[in-house]
């Protein structure tokens, strides 16, 4: 994890982990850049705060980021994986983690009532949600590929409304702003707030100003200045 | 009844490839994630093309990690480069990093040069992968080649990034067939003798989800930019 990592980590820490955010909240996230942040957004939520968290893969099987997290020494053993791609990926990557699997990315509109039935069944059934304190989709714009928009809306609508049934629970929604407009209304339009992660603290985005502005820190620390 | 436009499914995601000219081919970059092969014989520039898209990609903050296969010592790979304007040494070991898969290859088993490569990809979460060339491996690997281009092929996607891989190719050869059937895209980089001098073209052989413009562009390769397609930038 380099410095730029620890900082946006820091940011997702304040905006979605600590104090405790309950609720759905959306971030404007570059789509090259979900998986790097979705990790980071782990970091925040589980690994600095010891929470359990539930993580849907829609767009890769759960084991890429079991791999991913492991690698970075972030807390799997608390979160529970919903995979709904894997048996569309003809992979045969291993992991070690507390997973259930659903049929595919189709009728995702369904899951909601799935979900609200494990929980039902927490003390017999397959997956306990009352631990968990944040629900993560990877990622909303995949949907779209297996499922209309009305039904992907109907899916957001149920997903936060059976969640929020069990308690406190953080609901990040990490959305493509510039990509896809429609569907970033539509998460907007039930989020409680909005995060743009493109943005670093310190208002300088782009990768030469952040390259710049470490060469000046590195170049005090070795001077008078510290 | 009408659909609703902005409601339609998006478009592909596409990363620039940093190649003036390419990208206005290829409905604006190279699709993520994906793997494309950039094939041809030495000497038409298929290493200053997977250095100027893993720059394209530096300039942009997009994290890029570089592989040799041919255990050439950074050193080296960066005194040539170095040549070319956009290079920024700077890069090196922050935006993109280096890895030398050269010694690896041989005597390695498929499974475990891959664990070696996924376990870089997961260390360094790059949007941008280069394995250069990927056709060292093919000689030297013992074991399924194929099966193993086509699980590197399907995992490099899964990690969410776009990979250039490089195919040298042999005399009289368009690209490296056991290759081909991998890949999401093929650009083939071509020397042509025409009135007694060498030639250099571009060609988009195959881009998957892409309506790609086809036919051979003359390419010329420059200090400032480095590769340049001529015909499709005016």
């Amino acid at each position: 994890m380099n410095e730029k990592d620890i900082k946006l980590t820091m940011r997702l820490k304040e905006s979605v982990g600590d104090p405790s955010f309950t609720g759905p909240i959306l971030l404007d996230v570059k789509s090259t850049q979900f998986v790097r942040v979705n990790m980071l957004l782990l970091k925040a939520l589980s690994n600095e705060n010891g929470r359990s968290g539930m993580f849907i893969s829609v767009d890769r099987p759960h084991q890429y980021m079991v791999h991913l997290l492991t690698m970075h020494q972030i807390n799997v053993q608390g979160l529970i994986f919903v995979d709904a791609i894997s048996q569309f990926s003809a992979d045969c990557k291993q992991a070690q983690a507390n997973v259930s699997f659903v049929d595919g990315p189709f009728h995702i509109d369904d899951l909601p009532g799935a979900i609200k039935e494990w929980t039902l069944k927490a003390n017999g059934g397959s997956i306990d949600l009352k631990g968990c304190a944040f629900a993560m989709i990877d990622n909303l714009a995949a949907l779209l590929t297996y499922n209309s928009f009305s039904s992907v809306e109907s899916f957001l609508h149920d997903f936060v409304n059976v969640l929020s049934m069990n308690g406190r629970i953080a609901i990040p929604l990490v959305v493509d702003k510039e990509r896809n407009q429609a569907l970033y209304e539509m998460a907007r339009a039930i989020c409680k707030r909005e995060v743009n992660v493109n943005e670093t603290p310190t208002g300088l985005p782009d990768a030469d100003m952040e390259r710049r502005s470490r060469r000046i820190s590195e170049g005090c620390f070795n001077g008078v200045s510290h | 009844m009408e659909k609703d436009s902005s409601k339609k499914r998006p478009d592909l995601v596409r990363l620039t490839s940093g190649i003036p000219g390419l990208d206005d081919m290829i409905e604006g970059g190279f699709p993520f994630p994906s793997v494309i092969l950039v094939a041809g014989p030495a000497g038409t520039g298929k290493t200053t093309f997977a250095l100027k898209y893993l720059c394209e990609g530096a300039k942009k903050g997009e994290q890029g990690l570089y592989f040799t296969t041919l255990s050439e010592p950074t050193q080296w790979m960066l005194r040539y480069a170095s040549q070319f304007d956009f290079m920024d040494q700077g890069y090196f070991n922050d935006e993109i990093v280096y890895m030398d898969l050269g010694a690896m290859i041989r005597d390695t088993k498929p499974s475990e040069l891959m664990s070696i490569i996924e376990e870089k990809i997961a260390e360094v979460v790059p949007q941008r992968i280069v394995i250069d060339p990927i056709t060292v491996i093919g000689g030297m690997m013992k074991g399924d080649y194929r099966q193993f281009l086509f699980d590197l092929s399907n995992r490099l996607k899964n990690w969410n990034a776009t990979t250039l891989v490089t195919g040298e190719v042999n005399p009289g050869e368009l690209y490296p067939t056991e290759i081909s059937y991998a890949v999401d895209g093929i650009i083939l980089l071509m020397l042509s003798e025409e009135m007694g001098a060498r030639r250099k073209y571009l060609e988009v052989l195959k881009m998957r989800g892409t309506n790609h413009q086809t036919g051979k562009q003359s390419i010329d390769i420059s200090r400032r930019e480095g590769i340049v397609v001529l015909k499709a930038r005016f």
